[in-house]
């Protein structure tokens, strides 16, 4: 047994368990898990099990292309990368952007907050809590009656309705072919669900399924696809033309009614649908309490979502920026990722090569050489793990750390430092939930406070959207068309040699890119993303990270069936690809 | 077909023997040799060669010229509605109709070197197995670089230009037939004849963005030949020991001195 | 395989009426671009089969190609999922995980053996004997060649199963290599694209549920009926192209006004895919029609072929680093240079030579 100075006790004498795939995330991913003779899991590694260099694969390229090879570090949280990158780029090479550009990004970064978390809830995490299986034995007008009680502006909520989706789901089962739902825990008694409220949220996992190809239209009016919208740095590509010849093409009056059209859709889904759900399902769960991890002690934020192009201070942002450490929720620190002491990223236990133990390096002077070597311990072979010694390099995940500390990130710890500096949004929605659900602001340390921030930032964001929507539409009112700035779009007005940084706030957390730049190409380039905070192996000093943290004291109903593993790991909404990159 | 006169082969009774050089190299017979010392004519560049000269030289020049327009296109203009103008799309048909022009050309020069005289045929091919052409080369290139004191004499083209000709032009210019049928079948659709003989060039280049980059390379490497060449038949025509315009033009080659070598 | 029933009957006893069935065939005819004479045909083949077991294996991507499938709008996601085919083993869709994840693809594998398609997203890395993509402690190369081997058909999604994509870009470090260079036995159909379009993902799988055969490829291996024709010719700003209209600068007067992005590097005239055609997220745009050039997602090695912004690309090659022109202009000014001295040494010699001569005599 061993206390981590985050203040973990690890024991990795009980029974390993081994989770590999984890599924419904983005990417691979490894689990081990030591549990003990009643079921508490003592010792959680995680390990990141990808990498593509996409980092080395920056090194020499046109820092204007840099956001579509970002961009496709993950399809998932699309959009959010490229973001990224033109946002350092710019800051790198000293351009503006225009209003317009500022909201037109504003409305597709949050439309993918919106969308990203709408997908993660139905399709990769309502099976940890729903099992379709037993909505089979549900009653559907039970099932429209409780659709009816907690959210009666749904339309669909018919006994009919239920009924339909019932006969095509009690055919699909009994087809003899469960296809995604094969070989899953449906008899573990870690499900506490009544047969309705599994129908209903089976039937909305179907409608957010079609919803969802709408909601992302935002993205491809803008950016003219989804997944993998086009960006650019300078601004956005779409020009604006509501009055000219041929408008076709720009973003004319039909295009803006789509946009606003859509928006009203995701407003009524999340608040009809999503935010009931959630409501509803938590209510069944309120004492699976598991899973808080480094939430009620460390988070970062960077913020996001600026209210005027080309200012980042943290008081105009919408989405807050601070750093909560040691529990103290009193603080909110200030976070200046240009500060050399601030973000730092370690290798000791990730296999990478920096040439020097212990040895942490800013962004701006980061070096990914990958290095893959087992530790001894390591039972198997190095083709054949069969199980990890994290005792050594042990992932393809870096782990960084802030001011030394391994910090959690996402909606969860957003909304934690958007209540604790008192950001009006966030505290009325965290107040209004938790009178609601008649729990105390502890409650938000868990698994399932982290789904719920989640619901809550969507609708945050279907706000935002809306507002910015309408910011746009005053400045065009007020003859202002401007959507790129191409002053400094050629590289000979370039200085020869500079650096940058972007923020975003990701759906899954705070994200950076930094951006080194000289004689026109990119010198150095390099990414610290939400999962790899969150999926953070562990430092020199042994500081677990927000996977394994949250992770560990949890019971298991059954050991060899990892429902509550995955609960709390899908709580994240981890994205591997976007870890390693 | 005659390529000199009747009375022109009197025997030198001075001239070295085997006057190995411009006879393995210049496309000489021993006959044409010994005319050498006289200022006599031969009759090198029979009618069609010249004629596909100088339809040649014509479509290159378009070509380069629409070509680097496609690569980089003029300015916007505003004539009319865009369905009503079609500035680019001239740019684009004078290259095509030029390529055509250019093509049939090659194929009809090709067909030339087989039933034309032995001159037809030089620019097809390299005699790389000879020790003594390479000797030559480099004699003329030493000829060029004011190291050699006086060139020698060349009834077909001395063995640089040779060489020149046969990278840039017989290959060269195949090679742009190849690659922008490729691209031009490409705006005829799969499964047209253009894609059917050309199609498979594609795959070689991997996608067709590096065969736009290979075609307009070659472009540069033909435009780079044709000004060297101009200059080196002026130059030539000036201070080597034998005709050059005159000759592409009237096909009759002349001598200026009665030295053999 | 007595008990699994058909296509047909699974829609019957969905409450599908035999009329709105009958509807459906004929969508999905129109969708293929099939005129009607196939609707009976299509009809048929759905009532006869069971739904198609698709294994769905992802290696190094970033998962777009997942969620651009689900972004399907004819027909829905859900449809696909639900009726027409058992997707199988999916790490990003599927309930379970670990073991239980594994045992399902053992369970497709041993019991549809030869019958089940083998979709692939992202490719195998073979650098660190394939341990930079890990599943169940292995190298992903594994699993795709053990899934590989019984499966009817292959279907490699995307640029990265097709070609590798953005990991497989210049160095590669990990050695992505495309599926096609892994599995050598069996026919493989590449939908590229980065992702490829959803409702070309879904035809694409529906056409072989419907007709019972592979789509016809092209020479590269794509199916004809959505690769045959680039983005440039079916563009619908092709007459400014025409016509030397182009966007000058982004959002000038000629970006508002929709002329031809090609001096913005568009790359619309090297790039086969159904953009200009099919379009984006059930027809809304496509990146030209949102104001930015296409950037080739779909073409082997898109990523590099120079610069995005560049109409002509950049070679790289002995160190230098520049376009055609570049290079030709640079060339094309030493040539001149040369000439212009060599006319002078010339004219310098042969005066000499001249004086020589005049001394001489
Ligand atoms: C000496 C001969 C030729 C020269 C110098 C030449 C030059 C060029 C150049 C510089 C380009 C622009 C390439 C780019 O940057 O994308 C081009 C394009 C093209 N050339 Fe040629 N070319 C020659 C012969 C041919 C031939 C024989 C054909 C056969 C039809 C041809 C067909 C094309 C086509 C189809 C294009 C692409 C046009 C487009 O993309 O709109 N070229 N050529
Ligand atoms: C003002 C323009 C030009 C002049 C004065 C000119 C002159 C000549 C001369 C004098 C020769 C005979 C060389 C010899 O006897 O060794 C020749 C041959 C040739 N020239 Fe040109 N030329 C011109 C333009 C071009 C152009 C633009 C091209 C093509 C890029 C070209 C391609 C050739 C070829 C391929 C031959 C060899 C002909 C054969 O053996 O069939 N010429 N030219
Ligand atoms: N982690 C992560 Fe992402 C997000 N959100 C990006 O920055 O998921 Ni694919
Ligand atoms: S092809 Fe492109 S979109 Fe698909 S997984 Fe690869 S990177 Fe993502
Ligand atoms: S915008 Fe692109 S694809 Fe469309 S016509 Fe212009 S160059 Fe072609
Ligand atoms: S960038 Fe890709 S999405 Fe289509 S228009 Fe070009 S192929
Ligand atoms: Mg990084």
């Amino acid at each position: 047994m061993a206390t981590t100075p985050n203040g973990f006790d690890l024991d990795n004498s009980g029974k390993r368990i081994v989770v590999d795939p984890v599924t419904r995330i983005e990417g691979h991913m490894r689990c081990e898990v030591n549990v003990d003779e009643d079921g508490f899991i003592r010792n959680a590694v995680s390990t990141g099990t990808m990498w593509r260099g996409l980092e080395v694969i920056l090194k020499g390229r046109d820092p204007r292309d840099a956001w579509a090879f970002t961009e496709r570090i993950c399809g998932v949280c699309t959009g959010t990368h490229a973001l990224t990158s033109v946002r350092a780029v710019e800051d790198a090479l000293g351009i503006t952007i225009p209003d317009n550009a500022n909201s037109i990004r504003n409305i597709m970064q949050l439309n993918l907050q919106v969308h990203d978390h709408i997908v993660h809830f139905y399709h990769l995490h309502a099976l940890d809590w729903v099992n379709p299986v037993n909505a089979l034995r549900a009653d559907p007008k039970a099932t429209s009656e409780l659709q009816q009680s907690v959210s009666p502006s749904h339309p669909m909520s018919s006994p009919g309705y239920f009924r339909d989706v019932q006969n095509r789901l009690k055919q699909f089962v009994e087809s003899g072919q469960l296809g995604l739902f094969k070989n899953g825990y449906w008899d573990n008694p870690a499900y506490l669900l009544p047969p309705e409220a599994d129908l209903m949220a089976t039937t909305h996992y179907l409608e957010a399924l079609d919803l969802q190809t709408e909601l992302c239209k935002i993205h491809t009016i803008f950016g003219g696809k989804n997944p993998h919208p086009n960006w650019l740095v300078g601004g956005v590509p779409c020009p604006i033309n509501v009055d000219g010849t041929g408008a076709v093409g720009a973003i004319n009056m039909e295009r803006l009614n789509l946009v606003s059209s859509i928006i009203d859709k995701c407003t009524a889904f999340v608040n009809n649908v999503y935010i009931p759900d959630v409501i509803a399902i938590g209510g069944f769960y309120k004492n699976w309490l598991y899973g808080g991890g480094l939430s009620s002690q460390a988070c970062l934020a960077y913020g996001d979502i600026p209210e005027h192009p080309n200012d980042f201070s943290a008081d105009q942002l919408h989405l807050p920026r601070g750093a909560i450490i040691n529990g103290n929720l009193n603080e909110v620190h200030e976070v200046d990722v240009r500060d050399p002491e601030q973000v730092q990223e370690f290798v000791d236990h990730s296999w990478y090569n920096y040439g020097e133990p212990g040895k942490g390096l800013h962004p701006w002077d980061g070096v990914t050489e990958a290095n893959f070597e087992l530790g001894p311990n390591t039972k198997g072979s190095r083709t054949n793990i069969e199980a990890i010694d994290e005792a050594a390099k042990y992932s393809w995940i870096k782990a960084p750390r802030w001011k030394g500390h391994a910090m959690e990130v996402g909606p969860l710890a957003r909304y934690i430092i958007g209540y604790a500096s008192g950001h009006e949004d966030i505290k009325g929605q965290v107040e209004g939930l938790l009178r609601t659900m008649d729990l105390p602001v502890s409650a938000l340390f868990s698994t399932l406070g982290r789904t719920a921030a989640r619901a809550l930032e969507a609708e945050y964001c279907t706000r935002l959207q809306k507002q910015f929507f309408d910011k746009m539409i005053a400045n065009i009112r007020n003859g202002d068309s401007s959507t790129a700035n191409v002053e400094k779009w050629e590289p000979k007005t370039w200085p020869k040699e500079c650096k940058g940084v972007g923020m975003t706030e990701a759906p899954r957390g705070a994200l950076g890119h930094w951006v080194q730049i000289k004689d026109g190409r990119i010198d150095n380039y390099q990414c610290v993303v939400p999962t790899t905070w969150n999926g953070s192996p562990r430092d020199s000093a042994g500081n677990i990270g927000a996977f394994e943290a949250a992770l560990m004291n949890t019971k298991m109903e059954r050991p060899e069936e990892p429902v509550e593993i995955l609960r709390t790991l899908h709580s994240f909404d981890p994205c591997l690809a976007c870890s390693t990159h | 077909m005659t390529d000199t006169r009747a009375n022109i082969h009197v025997p030198n009774p001075d001239a070295p023997t085997p006057l190995e050089a411009a006879r393995l190299t210049g496309g000489a017979r021993p006959e044409d040799i010994e005319s050498l010392r006289m200022q006599a004519a031969v009759y090198v560049y029979e009618v069609p060669v010249r004629v596909w000269h100088w339809v040649n030289a014509l479509a290159i020049t378009v070509l380069i010229v629409t070509g680097y327009l496609i690569g980089s296109p003029p300015p916007t203009v505003e004539i009319s509605e865009a369905t009503n103008q079609f500035v680019f799309g001239y740019i684009r048909f004078a290259h095509f109709a030029a390529a055509m022009v250019m093509t049939v050309a090659f194929i009809a020069r090709i067909y030339w070197a087989f039933v034309g005289n032995r001159h037809a045929r030089q620019l097809f091919y390299i005699p790389f197995w000879r020790l003594r052409w390479w000797k030559e080369l480099i004699f003329e290139a030493r000829w060029y670089a004011f190291l050699e004191k006086e060139p020698k004499k060349y009834i077909g083209h001395n063995p640089l230009a040779h060489f020149a000709m046969f990278f840039f032009i017989t290959l060269g210019m195949t090679f742009m037939i190849f690659t922008g049928f490729a691209l031009y079948a490409e705006g005829a659709g799969q499964g047209s004849i253009y894609d059917q003989l050309f199609g498979w060039v594609i795959g070689l280049a991997g996608n067709t963005q590096r065969l736009h980059t290979l075609h307009h390379l070659g472009m540069w490497a033909i435009a780079l030949f044709a000004v060297i060449h101009i200059y080196a038949a002026i130059r030539e025509d000036i201070m080597s020991r034998q005709s050059m315009i005159t000759t592409i033009i009237s096909g009759w080659r002349t001598f200026k001195d009665d030295r053999v070598e | 395989m007595a008990e699994i029933e058909t296509f047909y009957e699974v829609m019957r006893r969905q409450g599908i009426t035999r009329r709105s069935f009958m509807k459906y065939c004929s969508l999905t005819a129109a969708a293929l671009g099939l005129g009607p004479s196939f609707v009976p045909k299509i009809a048929h083949a759905m009532e006869t089969k069971p739904r198609t077991p698709v294994i769905w294996v992802n290696g190094l991507e970033c998962t777009c190609c997942s969620e651009s499938f689900i972004r399907g709008a004819h027909p829905l996601a859900k449809d696909v999922v639900l009726s027409m085919i058992s997707l199988d083993y999916s790490h990003t869709l599927m309930a379970a995980a670990g073991h239980a994840a594994e045992a399902a693809l053992e369970d497709t594998i041993e019991k549809y053996k030869g019958n089940y398609i083998l979709a692939v997203e992202g490719n195998p890395p073979l650098n660190e004997d394939g341990m930079y993509c890990i599943v169940g402690g292995k190298p992903f190369v594994d699993q795709l060649r053990h899934a590989a081997k019984d499966a009817k058909a292959v279907i490699a999604w995307g640029a990265c199963a097709s070609y590798g994509c953005v990991q497989a870009a210049a160095p590669n470090p990990t050695q992505a290599t495309p599926v096609h260079k892994v599995i050598t036995d069996k026919p493989i159909i590449k939908v590229p694209g980065c992702p490829p379009i959803a409702e070309v993902m879904t035809g694409v799988i529906t056409y072989m549920l419907t007709f019972d055969r592979l789509p016809e490829l092209d020479r590269q291996g794509r199916p004809k009926m959505f690769y045959s024709q680039r983005i440039h010719d079916k563009c619908y700003r092709r007459p400014h192209f025409d016509a030397g209209q182009f966007v000058e600068e982004w959002d000038d007067e000629y970006a508002r006004k929709g002329y031809c992005l090609y001096k913005m590097g568009c790359k619309g005239p090297t790039t086969y895919n159904a953009c200009s055609t099919v379009r984006w997220n059930e027809g809304v745009s496509f990146p030209i029609q949102s104001g930015h050039g296409c950037i080739g997602c779909s073409e082997d090695g898109f990523w590099d072929q120079g610069g995005f912004y560049d109409r002509l690309t950049t070679v790289k090659q002995f160190g230098v680093e520049a376009t055609a022109d570049q290079m030709g202009i640079a060339a094309a000014g030493a040539v001149g240079a040369g000439i212009a001295a060599h006319i002078a040494a010339s004219a310098l010699k042969s005066a000499q030579r001249k004086k020589q001569d005049s001394e001489e005599v």
